[in-house]
């Protein structure tokens, strides 16, 4: 495509803001009360692993698991892909996510290493952002409750949970569960640009905090380590 | 005097809501202006109907319903050509469940596209469009975006030799590929080549509306209104009180008069979600058509605001 430069976020997008808000709408319809059920469930078994209760952190990584599962069969691959050809991908992506997750889970809970305590905090935050306000979003656009995005439902929270909590506990091998979740960022910040939606600051947002976050604690690691 | 598109529909609709001069729709907009298909002589209407994001309303019933609204004043005022593409989501289904619920119009001209880089698969495309459609075959079938078009275009003139279409087309959008698209109109044998064109794109005029005119290629124009946002950005504006003598009375008839008094287009096919705005479209296609010096005091205007 030797006119790839001429594309804008705007051609790629193959449906209105009232089709994609509607279309969240009928989906939260179709499922409620889950939402509360994957957004207090998850804040339980947040709180409860952050205060070493061993159960909790054995099913962190699986309930995660199952949140990206649901979200990628619910709403990426029968709801979201019929409008854009692209949602299709984006939920194997989502599946691959799933399975890694579930990989990981394997080890993780003895896996844990410390972190800074910026990064521990500055996850945490990110991760109640995407759990307990990311759903209220929609009210400073004057839409309707009834399009909020939760945790577990939707790509965007879900996402943004999820690289909060993978901040806050730092594993060896847990940076291979960074890369989807931040794709995603970037390709949700992307539709919602081509959308003119204000909401495409929230996960591009997120992509720039995580960044932040990895690389001060890189260099407080590095420091410290120079300091032993 | 300051004629937004939105006030001018105000009125409308207040006036067609009138009992005393209530009619039938068919009678308001009997008078679209038709072009003919050079390569057959067949007339169309020089107004279609476009299904890009528009019609992309996956399974929600209140908006495919809404779309059928659409298509049934489209049909009503004269409109035949209504043009789709498997890259368009699930716009296909919708116009399928538009056609079933107004009982497939005899009118209709269905254009589809062929869009998938794979050559052995573009006949298995054509027919799922077509299940889509619900239709038994499609008038035209074009080439999207030229992708594989070397590949296809042999299959969709077999197609046609075959009877199982009628026309043969290749598409492009916002001014991509001009010069290949320019070679494929002067070696290929094809019936349309579809393109954007409007007041503010009007590259098309220097080579490519010329050759269709040269080669006997019928031209359907895609993004009339630049997917709204060139009414947006006049919308505000004054609409000269000359362009009243050609009918236009909005931003949306101005700009459509502008593309179809071209003398090498066959068909604009701009795209709405709003049964209104389908009126008003189809307005645009009848009354007076701007001459050459009208053409370029329009272009003027525009430049100027």
């Amino acid at each position: 495509m030797s006119d790839w430069w001429t594309y804008t976020p705007a051609d790629f997008l193959m449906f209105s803001p009232r089709v994609y808000f509607r279309l969240v709408e009928r989906y939260n319809q179709d499922f409620w009360p889950l939402q509360l059920v994957f957004v207090a469930g998850m804040l339980a078994i947040m709180v409860l692993a952050s205060k070493q209760v061993r159960f909790a952190k054995v099913v962190l990584l699986p309930a995660f698991a199952v949140a990206w599962a649901f979200s990628a069969w619910q709403f990426l691959w029968l709801r979201f892909a019929p409008i854009t050809w692209g949602a299709t991908y984006a939920a194997m992506a989502f599946f691959l996510q799933t399975a890694l997750l579930l990989l990981l889970s394997w080890r993780a809970s003895h896996d844990i290493l410390a972190v800074s305590r910026w990064r521990r905090y500055g996850g945490m935050a990110l991760a109640l952002f995407g759990l307990l306000l990311h759903p209220f979003l929609g009210l400073l656009a004057a839409r309707s409750l009834a399009a909020a995005e939760a945790f577990g439902m939707m790509p965007d929270p879900t996402a943004i949970t999820t690289l909060g909590v993978l901040l806050a506990m730092r594993g060896r091998h847990l940076w291979l569960l960074l890369p989807i979740p931040l794709l995603w960022c970037a390709f949700s910040g992307l539709i919602l640009t081509g959308m003119e939606d204000l909401g495409a600051v929230v996960p591009i947002a997120s992509i720039f905090f995580v960044a932040v976050l990895l690389l001060t604690s890189r260099r407080s690691r590095t420091h410290s380590s120079e300091e032993q | 005097m300051r004629s937004t598109r939105r006030c001018v529909l105000q009125g409308f609709a207040l006036s067609a809501s009138l009992p005393l001069i209530g009619r039938p729709a068919r009678a308001q907009f009997a008078g679209v202006t038709r072009r003919a298909i050079p390569s057959s002589g067949e007339e169309i209407p020089v107004i279609g109907l476009g299904t890009w994001i528009t019609f992309n309303v996956g399974d929600d019933p209140v908006l495919q319903d809404e779309c059928a609204a659409v298509m049934a004043a489209f049909f009503e005022g004269g409109g035949r050509m209504i043009d789709s593409s498997p890259m368009y989501g699930s716009s296909q289904p919708t116009i399928g469940y538009g056609l079933q619920k107004l009982k497939y119009p005899d009118r209709l001209f269905s254009a589809e596209k062929v869009w998938i880089s794979d050559p052995a698969s573009g006949a298995e495309q054509i027919e799922a469009s077509r299940a889509y459609w619900g239709v038994k075959r499609f008038d035209l079938m074009q080439v999207h975006n030229l992708v594989s078009w070397e590949e296809h275009l042999p299959m969709l003139f077999d197609m046609k030799a075959k009877a199982q279409l009628r026309y043969v087309g290749i598409t492009t959008s916002e001014g991509r590929r001009h010069r290949e698209i320019e070679r494929v109109m002067s070696s290929e044998p094809i019936d349309f080549v579809q393109l954007t064109y409007n007041i503010l794109d009007r590259e098309a005029e220097e080579r490519i509306l010329p050759l269709a005119q040269e080669k006997g290629i019928a031209v359907i124009v895609n993004r009339p209104f630049r997917q709204g946002s060139l009414i947006r950005q006049v919308d505000d504006e004054p609409l000269p009180e000359w362009i009243a003598e050609t009918g236009a009375r909005n931003w949306a008839q101005f700009l459509l008069k502008f593309i179809v008094s071209h003398p090498a287009v066959t068909c604009a096919i701009p795209a709405t979600t709003r049964v209104d705005h389908m009126r008003e479209n189809l307005e645009a296609g009848g009354g007076i058509l701007p001459d050459e010096a009208m053409r370029r005091r329009m272009v003027d205007y525009v430049e100027a605001l």
